[in-house]
């Protein structure tokens, strides 16, 4: 009976085992095809993303800004698009207005900071240097290292980055200012039906697990988005009325500079602090005015605002990031996209964190039986 | 059909057919008007069903109800030694899972279509959406489930008064024989 049923077996394992080389071969040329076009799918896919993940990550963040106020207006007005509008319309007044008080006074500023640029970075040098001539003279040993040198390169380097990707950057921004407003109005709108319409793939066994989780993911989704915003633009305050005190001067752009790296937990708020700092460096010296833009930055707007108000207050638990993934996300963001990836790559990161401690908190609250399809089984 | 005869006296088949005129034939929603079961329309989830397939099973958590649209399900337990115990067979129109809807829960029961079905969920998580943008029609919703939950509230009180009498009628029995 055995020696009878080892032939076809034999015959059957001949032909698996072909199959089986040949699915190898196949693969290690597939392999090997995608391998050495991996850059060039790697580069089209992150031009195709470049162009169309900012705009949609911009719009996504300013849904999560506006659906309260919208939903408000949707209640008493019983309409969503008809809320929508009154929203963009009162938003675009608000803009429209900034921008009378804004242009005068930033054309003044600008035109004095490129008479100041210089001048701050010819101080700065004088600084690097009598620190270089200190360092000499306490190390003999650096001197081989020609810091100056060395310096100077790296300087011409990312000065050349920055000019090199400024049109490239003023073309996205002109793309975003289009596409932007478009989007959120879609985004605010019918929402809700995109969302419905991707669950409605999901499989009848899991949907009902996927549908509440989605939800949950979504609110602490805009909990976070909507804290981190709002806390942006409360320490910009701060470190604008902060420095109004002082005779410091461009206090509206190292205050909204401030904001924006306060976006980027633990590193940005140091970030946000040096331009400032040095202004008051090279024009006010250290006097007692220094010394009180350092308190605003440092003490007032980090420890006491931030730490104290705003963070528990405003930002979940749940978001609070390593700073180990905070260096990591800003590393890996910076090189994928620049610098608007340094300022994005951490809020992705607590999204997707968000994400994974929803699960992981849903299947903990209801441990979820594993029962298959009786359909599947028949 | 002439728009002017196409009034709640002379209602089209396809109004008849649609979703919105279906959900308000559905007693637990028998409160809401014309415009608010169109809300609801885009509230719920359609969802279809195989032969045999399961819906939920017991101890799944649970976050809604399921309205039958079409179709036919068969609610059961599963007893200590495996078997399968039906607890009701219910048809279109009729609904179940309603108590998960306002809090979260594990389901009681099991849940199985016995022909091809379609249901309607209704979740949770939408009805939380819909008391932040209609307080109204959700108002209305939820003052339906709560109607439909005392009702099936009090027949199990009594259903259970009458069990605890039949057993003390029965242990009285025992003891004067």
């Amino acid at each position: 009976m055995n020696n009878m049923s080892i032939p076809p077996k034999a015959k059957v394992n001949r032909n698996q085992a072909l199959l089986f080389y040949l699915t190898l071969t196949a693969g290690i040329a597939t392999g090997l095809i995608v391998y050495s076009s991996a850059t060039t799918i790697v580069t089209l896919l992150r031009t195709a993303t470049t162009a169309l993940f900012i705009p949609l990550l911009v719009s996504l963040v300013l849904t999560f800004l506006l659906e309260p106020p919208v939903t408000f207006l949707e209640r008493k007005t019983g309409r969503r698009t008809l809320s929508i509008f009154i929203v963009y319309t009162l938003l675009g007044l608000l803009i429209y207005l900034f921008m009378i008080w804004m242009i005068p006074n930033s054309k003044a500023a600008w035109q004095s900071l490129q008479a100041d640029l210089p001048r701050y970075l010819g101080r700065l040098t004088e600084y690097f240097k009598e620190l270089v001539d200190k360092l000499h003279n306490e190390f003999p040993v650096v001197a081989t290292y020609d810091l100056p040198a060395r310096g100077r390169a790296m300087a011409e380097q990312v000065l050349g980055g920055i000019l090199i990707s400024t049109p490239k950057s003023a073309l996205g921004i002109g793309g975003i200012l289009l596409i932007v407003p478009l989007f959120t109005f879609f985004f605010l709108r019918d929402g809700s039906r995109i969302v419905r319409t991707c669950l409605s793939f999901i499989p009848n066994r899991t949907f009902e697990m996927v549908h509440d989780m989605t939800y949950l993911i979504i609110m602490q989704l805009s909990y976070f988005v909507r804290g981190r915003i709002i806390e942006a633009a409360i320490i910009g305050c701060v470190v604008y009325a902060g420095l109004s005190l002082t005779d410091i001067r461009y206090a509206f752009f190292l205050a909204v500079f401030a904001a924006i790296t306060n976006l980027i937990p633990y590193i940005g708020p140091l970030i946000g602090m040096v331009p400032g700092v040095l202004i008051a460096l090279i024009d006010l010296g250290f006097g007692g005015q220094f010394w009180w833009i350092v308190i605003t930055y440092f003490i007032i707007a980090q420890v006491i605002v931030d730490n104290f108000i705003l963070i528990p207050i405003l930002i979940s638990r749940f978001s609070n990031l390593h700073p180990l993934w905070v260096i990591t996300s800003i590393i890996i963001g910076g090189k994928l996209f620049g610098v608007i990836g340094m300022i994005i790559g951490v809020p992705i990161v607590s999204i997707i964190k968000i994400t994974f401690t929803e699960i992981r908190h849903y299947r903990r609250t209801f441990s979820l039986i594993e029962t298959t399809l009786e359909a599947e089984q028949s | 059909m002439n728009p002017l005869w196409s009034t709640s006296f002379f209602r089209s088949k396809k109004e008849e057919e649609s979703l919105a005129y279906f959900l308000s034939q559905v007693p637990i929603f028998s409160d809401l008007g014309k415009r608010d079961c169109g809300q609801l329309e885009s509230l719920v989830h359609c969802r279809s069903y195989r032969q045999n397939e399961t819906i939920f099973e017991e101890g799944d958590p649970g976050s809604g109800m399921y309205i039958i649209r079409s179709g036919r399900v068969q609610v059961f337990t599963r007893m200590s030694d495996g078997s399968e115990m039906e607890l009701a067979r219910l048809d279109e129109g009729d609904f179940f899972g309603e108590t998960t809807l306002t809090a979260p829960a594990n389901r009681t029961a099991s849940v199985r279509a016995v022909e091809p079905t379609e249901l309607l969920g209704l979740f949770r998580a939408d009805v939380v959406e819909m008391v932040k943008k209609q307080p109204p029609v959700a108002c209305k919703i939820l003052m339906g489930v709560t109607r439909i939950i005392s009702e099936r509230l009090q027949i199990a009180g009594k259903e259970l008064m009458e069990f605890r009498q039949e057993k003390a009628r029965a242990a009285a029995e025992d003891e004067a024989s």
